[in-house]
């Protein structure tokens, strides 16, 4: 009796011990597993998108800068710790670390940003870039490039080269016309974001262009190169003009000209000039931004119609 | 002297043979005393042992369990896989972003264009994104690193993959253009 007794409260014992140490192991288990899945979830929940991704690339010192908006659209913060940026045309590849934190919602503009810049081995301004970030949770977020192609494709139907319309800027220099034109080197002041201008003050125009040609390739603008400001015929049915050739401006001066090279997928701002509306004056005109140089080594010739410019 | 030795031999031989003759039963407290003690010392017997029995199952079950575990914290990112087609060397580009240190690759299974396994790798050496080998050959919470494998001449391009079995058992895949 004793014997049995003893026996049932030692095999009772002993069972339940180990049916409780069994619940709490896997106790442990089912919390890791709860672990993993809400990983898994702030994973698949982590979303930041790339946009208006650009590149520019200093082909003297080989470093490619990326330009790029940075949003998460998610609902988990997000740590960005690598940038990964490929050649595909020379197949080069580089990485960098990076250290950026990134609430819902947050928006991070690092166009011109030092942090995204690596150096890439013959990395020229006309090569395709691909480039992706990678975030501590394993996702990688690609760059979004495709704007400037779109753009670009927009601007096979007009040519190569796009002009920035809000930026469009003239500038009075000091003077008085026809005489004293302004020299070499003189100021050219502020810009007048305007579309009414004077006939009777030295004029210097500023365009912004930038250059989508599809086949990447620079295009450098010659001296032939000029805005013309046309009026309608008036009433003897005379259509009268004046012309801005392009010129240069260094430091905000008046310079002598050379070439001007547009970079693919750069904005320059181009300045024409000097000149005044010795034949305009009291007359809505119209802008032809007459463009004439070499793409590549090609002759290429464009012409931008979109500004309209009264002339006081 | 050799006599009396006789004697006392003979007299044990007597006793022993008057007891095993004896019809007499021992009293019931000596019984009971006799059958307790027996009793509890073969239940302390099987209770060490059940408990020994059960300890090598707990033990065996605990190491099973943490293995799972820690199998289940095991995560690698694969940042870029690029594909050196000159030099028919292959770069894995990884980050551990896990929960937990620790990870080793102990196995990698090269799959051309066909799936067909073509290469299985073995000797891994992970090193840093710097170039640098990794000192205690693992891969720790958030480290990066990656490895180079030599492809063999011919296999199938396309879209190929690699599998990467770690020390814990776990298995990551990754598909690339070859």
């Amino acid at each position: 009796m004793i014997g049995t007794t003893f026996m049932v409260l030692v095999m009772m014992f002993l069972s339940t011990s180990v049916f409780l140490w069994t619940l709490s192991q896997n106790t442990t288990y089912n919390e890791a597993v709860r672990a993993r899945n809400q990983e898994d979830a702030d994973r698949y929940n982590e979303n930041v998108v790339a946009l208006s991704g650009n590149y520019s690339v200093n082909e003297v010192t080989d470093e490619v800068t990326v330009n790029v908006v940075l949003k998460n659209v998610g609902s988990v913060t997000v740590q960005v710790i690598n940038l990964w940026v490929l050649d595909s045309v020379n197949r080069g590849y580089t990485n960098k670390s990076l250290n950026l934190n990134m609430k819902s919602g947050d928006v991070l503009n690092l166009v011109g940003s030092s942090w995204l810049k690596v150096t890439i081995l013959g990395a020229k301004e006309n090569h395709t870039f691909t480039s992706w970030f990678v975030t501590a949770r394993g996702n990688t977020i690609p760059l979004e490039k495709e704007l400037g192609v779109i753009i670009a494709q927009l601007a096979q139907g007009i040519g190569s080269i796009s002009m920035t319309f809000a930026t469009f800027r003239y500038y009075e220099l000091p003077g008085n016309p026809p005489a004293n034109p302004p020299p070499l080197g003189t100021d050219i002041g502020s810009p007048k974001y305007n579309f009414t201008m004077p006939s009777n003050k030295w004029i210097v125009f500023g365009v912004e262009l930038t250059n989508l040609d599809e086949s990447r390739e620079d295009i450098t603008l010659y001296e032939k190169s000029c805005i013309w400001l046309l009026s309608p015929p008036d009433s003897a049915g005379a259509i009268k003009g004046d012309t801005w050739y392009i010129t240069r401006v260094v430091g905000n001066k008046l310079s002598s000209f050379t070439p001007q090279v547009l970079k693919y997928g750069s904005r320059t701002m181009v300045y024409f000039g000097v000149c005044y509306g010795k034949s305009i004056a009291n007359s809505i005109t119209a802008v032809n931004i007459l463009l004439f140089g070499k793409r590549g080594s090609t002759d290429y010739g464009q012409n931008l119609p979109f500004v309209a410019m009264n002339v006081n | 002297m050799k006599l009396k030795g006789i004697e006392c031999l003979e007299m044990d031989l007597r006793k022993i043979w008057k007891l095993l003759r004896e019809r007499r039963a021992v009293s019931t407290v000596v019984s009971s005393v006799i059958l307790t003690g027996a009793v509890i010392a073969v239940s302390f017997v099987v209770l060490f042992w059940a408990q020994y029995r059960s300890s090598a199952y707990n033990e065996q079950y605990s190491e099973a369990m943490n293995a799972d575990i820690a199998r289940l914290k095991e995560r690698l990112a694969f940042e870029y896989v690029f594909y050196n087609q000159s030099g028919s060397r292959l770069s894995v580009y990884l980050m551990n972003c896990g929960t937990i240190d620790n990870v080793t690759i102990q196995t990698v299974y090269f799959k051309d264009a066909t799936g067909a396994l073509i290469q299985v790798y073995s000797n891994i050496t992970l090193k840093q994104f710097n170039g640098d080998e990794i000192a205690d050959k693992d891969l720790d919470r958030g480290e990066e690193g990656y490895f180079m494998l030599s492809l063999p001449s011919s296999f199938v391009s396309g879209t190929c993959s690699v599998r990467i079995v770690t020390g814990r058992g776990s298995t990551f895949d990754h598909t690339f253009v070859a």
